[in-house]
């Protein structure tokens, strides 16, 4: 016996977009299922997932070429389809949707620590990738480097 | 009274570097906090600087044990970013070659619960068995540990004959029904250390997001294998074993279970391989913009990738990778609430983590 409910693609794909009260079209592209809108907030997005039984699956986070800043993409599964959701940030931050859906503890705090992107409404547990350091120094290019002992950063100290 | 045991990050009940930091009272653990990154290598990050040959040679190393499903679905990736198929008998060479490394997987895990039971026979059993499957995955790429055979385009080396394999298939099942499964079901070691013991339930793994056996432990029947497939599983026959306990002993059972839908795989694959090229061939690989994902069943779980690529660029713009013990391990913080303290290495060896993976 299945203990999640298996609803009907198609009714689902349908369901999703009037559930989050938006007029967009699902776009398949890359081997995921796109829903794009500029309205769309990831808290609503988060509880309307839970109520189709989606399995949340990651975040992806990217940096925009320039200053374009930060893009964050939420995957979920549904019954074998991915389902992408795009964000870009404002400001760096965006609403955490941790006490929605636990299964983003990890990867929020993974981003947060490699990009410094502040996840608002939650606290940090460090992962200790940059424990004790300041956070997006790992994956973010615009991150200060550490400055070793003789003052200089480890890039720098290479290159001497 | 309760007191902290931080068990790691090195530690002889842990076999790679993480950290559990345990609440107990008395033997009891009552609450957890789990700890990674300790080997942290940021190849996300390195894959940036790669071109297209050498990413895959970069990501092959992210795991250790299972090091051809990430090339696999990265390959995935990129062919769709560069509108490639690989050719049929390519695609039945990716299915045995994923299937052999699910075998060496499942039957390694086995022999590490095993020596965690205290069971050393059973460890010695299991590493022989798995020697053969090793041998075989040697025999076909020439390598035990990165097998180097996935391309853009299909597979870098063929099976010169697929049925010479089977031999190994015939006795790796008669060595599991006749000695591995009987033994992990019905000895009472085993089954004191496993049963009832580390238990998920079917809401929590639904709510962590986990995947691979220990979701299916947990009376979740999901596999990419069944429900998105890839390569050439959409013309195999196989079952996806499930169990409902979520104990240690149900993960056991299903990990067990799937060997036997392995060599089932694996036994209409090379019999039915069909001929013809192994990959598009050495024409210039061009690349759009964009981004694409891949999803394979992993040993453990599913694995993703997000690709991310600009045309006339040798090196991709971003690889983030998902994987399955990233998913399942904060998982462990409730399978060891209320677990014995002797039995948190096992309970956390039941998920069959994967450091490598974690802090790639």
């Amino acid at each position: 016996m299945n203990a999640v409910a298996i609803i009907p693609e198609q009714n689902l794909l349908q369901a999703i977009p009037e559930k989050l009260g938006i007029s967009e079209r699902w776009v398949e592209k890359g081997g995921v299922h796109w829903l794009a809108s500029d309205t769309l907030h990831v808290r609503d997005l988060a509880a309307v997932m839970n109520k189709c039984h989606a399995r949340f699956i990651t975040i992806t986070a990217y940096q925009m070429p320039g200053d374009q800043g930060l893009r964050l993409e939420y995957h979920w599964d549904v019954n074998g389809n991915v389902l992408g959701f795009s964000f870009q940030l404002a400001a760096n931050s965006i609403e955490s949707i941790y006490d929605l859906c636990e299964a983003v503890d990890w990867i929020e705090r993974e981003i947060h620590e490699g990009f410094a992107i502040d996840f608002t409404g939650r606290e940090y547990e460090p992962l200790l990738l940059r424990q004790g350091d300041t956070p997006g120094v790992n994956l973010r290019e615009t991150g200060t480097p550490n400055k070793t002992a003789t003052g200089l950063s480890a890039q720098e100290e290479v290159k001497k | 009274m309760t007191y902290k045991i931080p068990m790691g990050p090195y530690h002889p009940a842990l076999e790679e570097p993480y950290k559990l930091d345990m609440i107990c009272e008395g033997e009891t653990v009552i609450d957890a906090k789990l700890h990674i990154g300790f080997n942290f290598r940021g190849i996300e990050h390195l894959a940036e600087s790669r071109n297209y040959i050498q990413v895959i040679a970069l990501m092959e190393r992210v795991c250790g044990i299972c090091s051809n499903i990430h090339t696999l679905t990265l390959c995935q990736a990129m062919e769709q970013l560069t509108n490639q198929t690989p050719p049929p008998r390519a695609q039945y060479i990716r299915v045995v070659v994923a299937e052999l490394e699910r075998l060496h997987s499942h039957v390694l895990w086995a022999g590490i619960a095993a020596k965690l039971m205290g069971f050393k026979t059973m460890f010695m059993t299991c590493f022989e068995i798995r020697e053969k499957v090793m041998d075989v995955l040697q025999a076909i790429s020439g390598n035990r540990v990165n097998y180097s055979m996935n391309r853009i385009g299909g597979v870098n080396r063929d099976i010169d004959d697929p049925l010479a394999v089977l031999a190994m298939i015939e006795q790796l099942e008669r060595e599991m029904v006749r000695t591995v499964i009987p033994i992990f079901t019905t000895s009472t070691t085993a089954r004191s250390r496993c049963a009832g013991i580390g238990v998920l339930t079917n809401q929590r793994a639904i709510s962590c997001g986990t995947v691979g056996p220990t979701a299916r432990a947990s009376g979740l029947p999901q596999d990419l294998r069944r429900a998105a497939p890839y390569a050439a599983y959409s013309e195999m026959e196989f079952e996806v074993p499930v169990q409902h306990d979520g104990d240690v002993r149900a993960r056991l059972l299903v990990r067990a279970l799937e060997i036997m839908e392995s060599c089932k795989i694996l036994r209409q694959a090379l019999t039915k391989m069909p001929s013809g090229d192994i990959n598009t061939g050495d024409a210039k690989i061009v690349f759009s913009t964009g981004t694409a994902t891949s999803r394979v069943e992993a040993p453990r779980g599913e694995v993703m990738y997000s690709v991310s690529w600009k045309e006339n660029s040798r090196n991709p713009s971003r690889v983030h990778v998902r994987t399955p013990t990233f998913a399942n391990m904060p998982a462990i913080r409730w399978m060891v609430m209320g677990a014995r303290l002797a039995d948190t290495p096992l309970i956390q060896a039941s998920i069959d983590p994967c450091y490598s993976c974690t802090d790639r």
